[in-house]
């Protein structure tokens, strides 16, 4: 052991600048990034475990945040299916999150409460609220439900419009802006449970299938590196911490767990199904 | 007297009402307007305040939409305008609309009434001022604000916004009812304190009516002195002079009661005079008769010629003394007027028209006794009758007629003279008149006839007082049964 560390010593020598820099990780716009105790908590938590500084990086989109990572700007990000299949050449998992103890979620599609709807048949013509045109839940399940039957949100809904968060999907259908909405089961669920005005003014018309839950990844070049290795131990390890679970505990999440790619398979076949109708 | 003590009395009264209601209806004036000012300038206050939040509202909006309304991002309109919502809560925005360059809603705080990429309907913005001004609307408790945005110099969209301001028009109201109140307890207030200190400051004039009614009941009381120095420099300039007055009233009262008694002892003097005058008259034939008599007595038809001339002249003075002593007998208890009391009248002024040779015209048209007290009216008339006798020339007419008309008894004396002077004939017809003479040297008389009118009521009218002659009538009312049985 002692043999092992001498023979780190002279590697983390030579790399004094390296382990000098930040690890910087990236956080897409889930719902609960504006709460500033959670990431305050999250970063800490990150910087004990790896014994780094950790920087949180957010961005207002799926795509900026999808494009740091995959420039090499970031080390690793919390994105969403949607991304990691359509860049599943260049990124690689790090961990997915556990909820209710499964690495799986599901996409609702929300109406305001009272509204006579039971199927996206009767969805035609709405304003319709979309999270994110890179988000899986929040825009590529409803497009490929709509693309099963050959049509594209364009044609079929009135018009769409893209809040860029699933809570304002939950406000914009909520306040009546817009007749219906795709949101993050996970999210609205949790949304439920801490605010419940904002949730019972909607009502879910519709739930999909189980599909993988947005992953944590990183550049697929990197998958082996110290710094994805330290941050992929620190999730691993938050459900066995106190600091880990108080922060898992905000997020309404289990843990972190180690998943096959093949957990995405379903989402990489309904954006095959899109692109099929688009191309 | 008694209606300038009324009057007195009724002025100090109405001046204790006039002056506070006088103030109750300046404090009305007073407070009409000062509410009306007070609600102008808070109108303009709440006006401006709502000027400055609105714009500031706006401003801030403006700012922060102009990218979204460039892109015509629903959403992020939307978010704008939702989050705006907390930051201005001050001014209670019941609902704001973005729309494009064309009036189709971007995105509005209230999707139900205009929703998304729909044409704003043309009512709806005919609501708003053109020129940007905040518009209130009282009978929907609103004011509508309206905001174009320019961006680049080109007008991209607007902003309609309406703001709930029922709060400011509830202060409004509030501000209304506490002056309504306030005022109306502040004039209610002066309103006893103003009749407080006319009743204190009109209280000398109480002072002033009390003497003047004990005045009534005999001579002028002065106010006492230490009375007058208490009182401010008007009302001691006014007690001075009433006590000065009833000085000289009651001197002159006096001075008049003198003159009376002095009148009476020459009229007395007078009829001593004309009695004698009188008695002299038929003595000097009884003296004929008796000298006849003793010397041709003895003849029948001498003797009863004689005694029969005698029996006339003793029976003149007989009735001559008769009338004086009914005249001015001692006990003259109340009786009423009889025909014989005026007959006796032409007696009594008897030897003074002989003097001036004056012809008398009698005519008493009274069935018998009347209600009137006799000894008052027959001195009234006597007084008239003389001072007829008084005025007539030589050989002049002096006239005289009495009788009962309308329940009154009138007695009307005239005379040949020449006339009435103005300021004597007014004297007799003025009410009250009684209480002094017309002056200290003449007409005392007339002043004894008016003293008898003030207390029997009677009315004396001059009906001719021309060069051709003076008609008097004097009509007093008959005393009723009961005020004649007492």
């Amino acid at each position: 052991m002692l043999t092992g560390l001498v023979s780190l010593l002279p590697m983390r020598a030579a790399t004094p600048s390296r382990a000098a820099e930040p690890l910087r990780f990236g956080l897409t716009p889930v719902f609960l990034t504006s709460d500033i105790e959670l990431l305050a908590k999250f970063k800490n938590y990150l910087s004990r475990q790896t014994g780094r500084e950790v920087q949180l990086v957010q961005r207002r989109t799926y795509e900026e945040i999808t494009s740091l990572l995959l420039s090499g700007q970031l080390t690793a990000a919390w994105i969403c299916g949607y991304p990691l299949v359509q860049y599943q050449e260049q990124l690689a998992l790090v961990a997915v999150p556990l909820w209710n103890n499964q690495p799986l979620y599901s996409s609702y599609l929300i109406v305001p409460q009272g509204r006579e709807a039971s199927s996206i048949g009767d969805l035609r013509g709405d304003l319709h609220a979309f999270s994110d045109p890179n988000s899986n839940s929040g825009y590529l399940v409803t497009t490929a439900l709509l693309a099963e039957k050959g049509l594209r949100p364009e044609e079929f809904f009135r018009e769409t419009i893209f809040t860029y968060g699933h809570r304002n999907v939950v406000r914009a259908v909520a306040s009546g802006l817009a007749q219906s909405g795709s949101v993050d089961g996970y999210v609205w669920e949790v949304m439920a449970s801490i605010e419940p005005d904002l949730t019972t003014r909607t009502k879910v018309m519709l739930k999909s299938e189980l599909l993988g839950f947005p992953p944590v990844a990183c550049l697929a070049s990197q998958a082996g590196s110290p710094d994805v290795m330290a941050i992929r131990s620190a999730l691993l390890a938050m459900r066995e911490d106190p600091d880990g679970q108080s922060v898992l505990s905000m997020l309404r999440l289990d843990g972190f767990a180690e998943e096959p790619p093949g957990l995405y398979a379903p989402i990489a076949a309904k954006m095959r199904l899109v692109r099929s109708l688009t191309q | 007297m008694k209606t300038r003590l009324t009057a007195l009395q009724e002025t100090s009264r109405s001046f204790a009402v006039r002056v506070p209601a006088a103030v109750a209806l300046l404090m009305v004036a007073i407070s009409i307007i000062v509410t009306s000012r007070a609600l102008s300038r808070l109108e303009d206050n709440q006006q401006r305040y709502l000027e400055q939040l609105s714009s500031a509202y706006l401003d801030g909006l403006s700012a922060s939409l102009i990218p979204s309304v460039v892109r015509e991002d629903v959403w992020e309109v939307f978010d704008t305008l939702d989050r705006s919502r907390e930051r201005y809560k001050g001014l209670n925005v019941r609902w704001v609309t973005v729309t494009n360059d064309d009036d189709r809603t971007i995105a509005s705080s209230a999707p139900d009434m205009f929703p998304p990429l729909e044409q704003m309907s043309s009512d709806a913005v005919a609501k708003f001022q053109p020129g940007g001004d905040v518009v209130i609307d009282e009978a929907t408790s609103e004011a509508r604000m309206m905001r174009p945005l320019v961006y680049q110099d080109q007008g991209i969209g607007r902003i309609y916004a309406v703001a709930d301001v029922s709060g400011l028009m509830a202060e409004r109201n509030q501000v209304l009812w506490e002056l309504i109140v306030t005022n109306g307890l502040l004039t209610l207030l002066f309103m006893a304190l103003g009749a407080i200190v006319m009743r204190w400051m009109l209280r000398p004039l109480g002072t002033l009516s009390q003497h003047l009614a004990r005045s009534r009941q005999g001579s002028m009381m002065p106010i006492a002195d230490e009375i007058v120095a208490r009182q401010s420099s008007e009302f001691h300039e006014l007690f001075s002079h009433y006590n000065a007055m009833a000085v000289a009233v009651n001197e002159r009262e006096l001075l008049a009661s003198e003159l009376a008694e002095e009148e009476k002892l020459a009229s007395v003097g007078r009829l001593a005079s004309g009695m004698a005058h009188e008695i002299n008259n038929p003595l000097g034939g009884m003296f004929n008769a008796l000298d006849t008599l003793k010397r041709y007595g003895s003849r029948d038809d001498v003797r009863a010629t004689s005694i029969r001339l005698l029996e006339q002249g003793l029976a003149g003075i007989r009735d001559l003394v008769r009338s004086t002593l009914a005249t001015y007998r001692a006990d003259q208890r109340p009786r009423d007027l009889t025909p014989t009391d005026l007959d006796d009248l032409r007696l009594l002024i008897k030897p003074e028209a002989r003097q001036r040779h004056l012809r008398l015209s009698w005519q008493i048209e009274l069935a018998g006794a009347v209600h009137v007290p006799a000894v008052p009216v027959r001195d009234a008339i006597l007084n008239l009758l003389l001072n007829a006798c008084h005025s007539c020339r030589e050989g002049g007419t002096v006239g005289f007629r009495a009788g009962v008309s309308e329940a009154r008894f009138f007695a009307e004396v005239s005379d040949t003279g020449e006339g009435l002077p103005p300021h004597i004939a007014e004297y007799l017809e003025r009410k009250g008149a009684g209480s002094a003479p017309i002056d200290r040297r003449s007409g005392l008389g007339l002043w004894i006839v008016k003293r008898h009118c003030d207390e029997l009521g009677a009315e004396l009218r001059v009906l001719e007082a021309g060069t051709g002659g003076t008609r008097l009538r004097l009509e007093i009312p008959l005393r009723s049964d009961v005020e004649h049985a007492a």
